[in-house]
């Protein structure tokens, strides 16, 4: 019995070493060079690219004064409140509320809410490049011309509810999905008994499936919240940031201190704060719902 | 048995095949934008016969940010292209401190064409050290584009403006009279290296206190001069002289080159001989139609008098210091040097070969925008270089981009670069 035991747990671990090695050589190391890097000046060039050195906490230091590193943040705030928690959530949850009745042309529907994770992140950024960049040649600007309307420069005058738009419109199948596998876990019994009781629609979607999805939505908003401060190829094509850093989300501030400005040190210290960021707002999630996930 | 006997005839013709591929070395050539691989491809298959080697032109990112980036990465991973470009002659110094760049010194000095290298192209190319890195391809001059059609047009004077309180007063009459922007100076954030490279140092070079390389190693960024070259931004965005919504965007040249300035909605910018070929000439897009006449060229005035024409290399050919094949690149990059090539690249792309003898080349004589710059090429001024220049080059694009936004006076974008470039070269570094 205790031999039988022990190959088990050997099977186990060798079941588990390959996606432990992958995970301790393209996540765990890479993550601590990071920590180490952010020590440093490293850069992509100049005289620290062949000498860099310790600099203590300087990159730290400089971080938390520096206006841009904070408007990122603000502007990461913003967009993953309107995008992931407001905009994806919302329209997620009311697709996967639609799908459970019997509506006609429901696989349709389904299909189109599916299409825009179809296309990948850049192919998608380039699309809307066609529909709101280019002043009046834009297609969202031809559209409202032709109800007489003068169209704004949609990416330089509301940038970041461009953004916020074009993130929500990628991310309700995701929402859906996921919605909709914690719907199905609701027993119909509970629904059909509420219904029997007298039960108007809102009163049970507000005091039954609402609750007893709780559990979902909360792993929701914490992969949500979580993907969309990484998000970076739909934005970066779309916006680099700009116009003057009103897109930039930490993501491209990273890329831009570290790929353009070259300064590999201080996008690293970025990295590692946004990295903490991130851990707080999942162990806040879990802790705050007492929900295990 | 038959099936085996197959087989076997089949891997010894692979083997065969792949031993012949593989006797022939194989030199990787780092290249971007169509024009640019168009130019290079119509020399590679001489350059292969002549050396007996394989050549793979390898196509990078076109944004030359994007293009940089990218080669930076693989220099610091080493896996780079055997040979590539630095793209702008201000990138140079620090990848010569980076140490990704092989010192070519006595290469080039040995180099049968040598001679034919204009001087002030081998003075852009001598490096803070004293050594060679880079082999001068091309050059680009560069100077005030402005549609003499327009001002004409309006009774605008066409005259060469004096000083730079003189051509503001020239931008400001051309923005009251023709309504359309008067004058475009790169800048901000996403144009990059060519808020510094197209636009900053144009006001340098005539400023009292022109250098910024210090002999010391250290940046002069704490002068009035620099100070002042701010202000004149500052002055082109107040006065609305300048296009500001475009240059916010993800690529700013697009509009304001590409579109307003053929439309006759900007009526002067600064640009280089490309413009006549590339931007508006018969390799364009949205050509003007007899560009040579239609637009005409204003040297730079200096900030109290006198005038400059900007030189500097242009994507200067360098061999990977870590290449594998280190000899054998070398020979490569001086065959790239034929006037063959550099012509090849002229007429796509209309910078001007850095050799006298292209002169002499039918092919060049019929780039007639481009002959009488050539001829004149000695003239231009130029900006000495130092390591640290691409922090430098980033701190003007985010100094710029703070007059865009108008967050900021020239005070203000002068504190922005000095600070930024002291955050991460020491404040040493800066004087």
């Amino acid at each position: 019995m205790k031999h039988r035991r022990r190959t088990a747990a050997w099977q186990l671990n060798l079941l588990l070493f390959p996606s432990a090695l992958i995970l301790a050589l393209f996540i765990i190391y890479p993550a601590l060079y990071s920590v180490y890097m952010s020590f440093t000046n490293e850069a992509l060039v100049g005289p620290s690219a062949r000498n860099p050195s310790l600099v203590g906490f300087r990159n730290y230091l400089r971080l938390f004064g520096d206006a841009e590193f904070w408007n990122a943040l603000y502007v990461t705030l913003v967009f993953v409140v309107g995008s992931a928690i407001i905009g994806q959530f919302v329209l997620g949850l009311a697709s996967a509320l639609a799908l459970t009745r019997r509506i006609r042309f429901r696989s349709l529907f389904s299909v189109f809410i599916l299409l825009p994770n179809a296309a990948p992140e850049v192919v998608a950024g380039f699309m809307w490049i066609s529909m709101l960049a280019g002043g009046d040649n834009a297609t969202l600007s031809r559209i409202v011309m032709f109800f007489g309307i003068t169209p704004p420069d949609w990416l330089q005058v509301f940038p970041l509810w461009m953004i916020i738009i074009v993130n929500t419109w990628r991310g309700i199948a995701t929402a859906m999905i996921l919605l909709s596998a914690g719907l199905s876990t609701i027993p119909q019994d509970v629904l059909e008994a509420a219904r029997i009781d007298g039960a108007r629609p809102f009163q049970i979607f507000r005091r039954i499936t609402l609750p007893l999805m709780l559990p979902t939505i909360v792993l929701y908003m914490l992969i949500s919240a979580v993907s969309t401060i990484a998000v970076f190829g739909l934005i970066y094509t779309l916006t680099r940031g700009g116009p003057g850093g009103a897109t930039e989300l930490v993501s491209i501030y990273i890329y831009n201190q570290s790929f353009t400005a070259f300064q590999l040190g201080y996008g690293a210290a970025v990295s590692v704060i946004v990295l903490l960021i991130s851990m707080a707002i999942g162990i806040a999630y879990v802790r705050m719902m007492a929900v295990k996930v | 048995m038959q099936s085996r006997i197959l087989a076997l005839g089949a891997c010894a013709l692979t083997l065969l095949a792949t031993t012949s591929i593989a006797g022939a070395q194989t030199i990787r050539i780092a290249e971007h934008r169509q024009a640019r691989i168009d130019a290079l491809n119509t020399v590679v298959p001489a350059i292969e016969e002549s050396l007996g080697i394989e050549i793979e032109v390898i196509e990078y990112p076109a944004p030359e940010r994007d293009y940089l980036t990218r080669l930076l990465t693989e220099l610091r991973a080493g896996n780079a292209p055997d040979l590539f470009t630095a793209p702008r002659g201000q990138d140079v110094a620090d990848m010569v401190a980076s140490g990704y760049l092989a010192p070519i010194t006595p290469d080039i000095q040995a180099w049968t064409d040598y001679d034919q290298l204009f001087d002030v192209a081998v003075e852009l190319v001598t490096s803070y050290d004293g050594e060679i890195y880079v082999l001068p391809q091309m050059l680009n001059v560069q100077q005030i584009y402005f549609r003499r059609d327009i001002l004409e047009e309006h009774g605008i004077s066409t005259e060469q403006p004096a000083t730079w309180a003189d051509l503001l007063d020239r931008a400001r009459e051309i923005r009251e009279v023709t309504g359309a922007y008067a004058l475009l100076f790169p800048s901000g954030v996403t144009w990059g290296g060519g808020a510094f490279g197209e636009g900053f140092q144009y006001l340098m070079a005539g400023t009292p206190t022109p250098e910024l390389a210090g002999e010391d190693g250290t940046l002069n960024l704490r002068t009035d001069g620099v100070r002042d070259a701010l202000n004149f931004y500052a002055d082109l965005i107040n006065d609305d002289l300048m296009p500001v919504q475009p240059l916010l965007g993800p690529e700013p040249w697009v509009i304001p080159k590409y579109e307003m300035f053929p439309a006759g909605e900007l009526v002067a910018t600064t640009c280089g001989s490309w413009c006549y070929i590339y931007d508006w000439g018969p390799e364009s897009r949205n050509p003007i139609p007899d560009v040579t006449q239609a637009v005409g060229t204003w040297a730079m005035p200096g900030q109290d008098g006198g005038v400059h024409v900007m030189v500097d290399i242009d994507s200067p050919w360098a061999v990977n210091a870590d290449s594998a094949e280190l000899e054998l690149a070398t020979q490569v990059l001086f065959e790239i040097g034929s006037v063959e090539a550099a012509v090849a690249y002229a007429e796509r792309l209309g910078n001007i070969p850095a050799r006298r003898d292209a002169a002499d080349n039918p092919d060049f004589q019929a780039l007639t925008a481009l002959v009488p710059v050539h001829a004149n090429v000695e003239n231009g001024t130029f900006l000495r270089t130092a390591p640290g220049f691409s922090v430098l080059a980033e701190g003007v694009a985010r100094a710029t981009d703070a007059l865009l936004r108008q967050e900021t006076d020239a005070d203000g974008a002068h504190e922005i670069l000095v600070e930024y470039v002291v955050n991460f070269l020491g404040d040493d570094a800066v004087n």
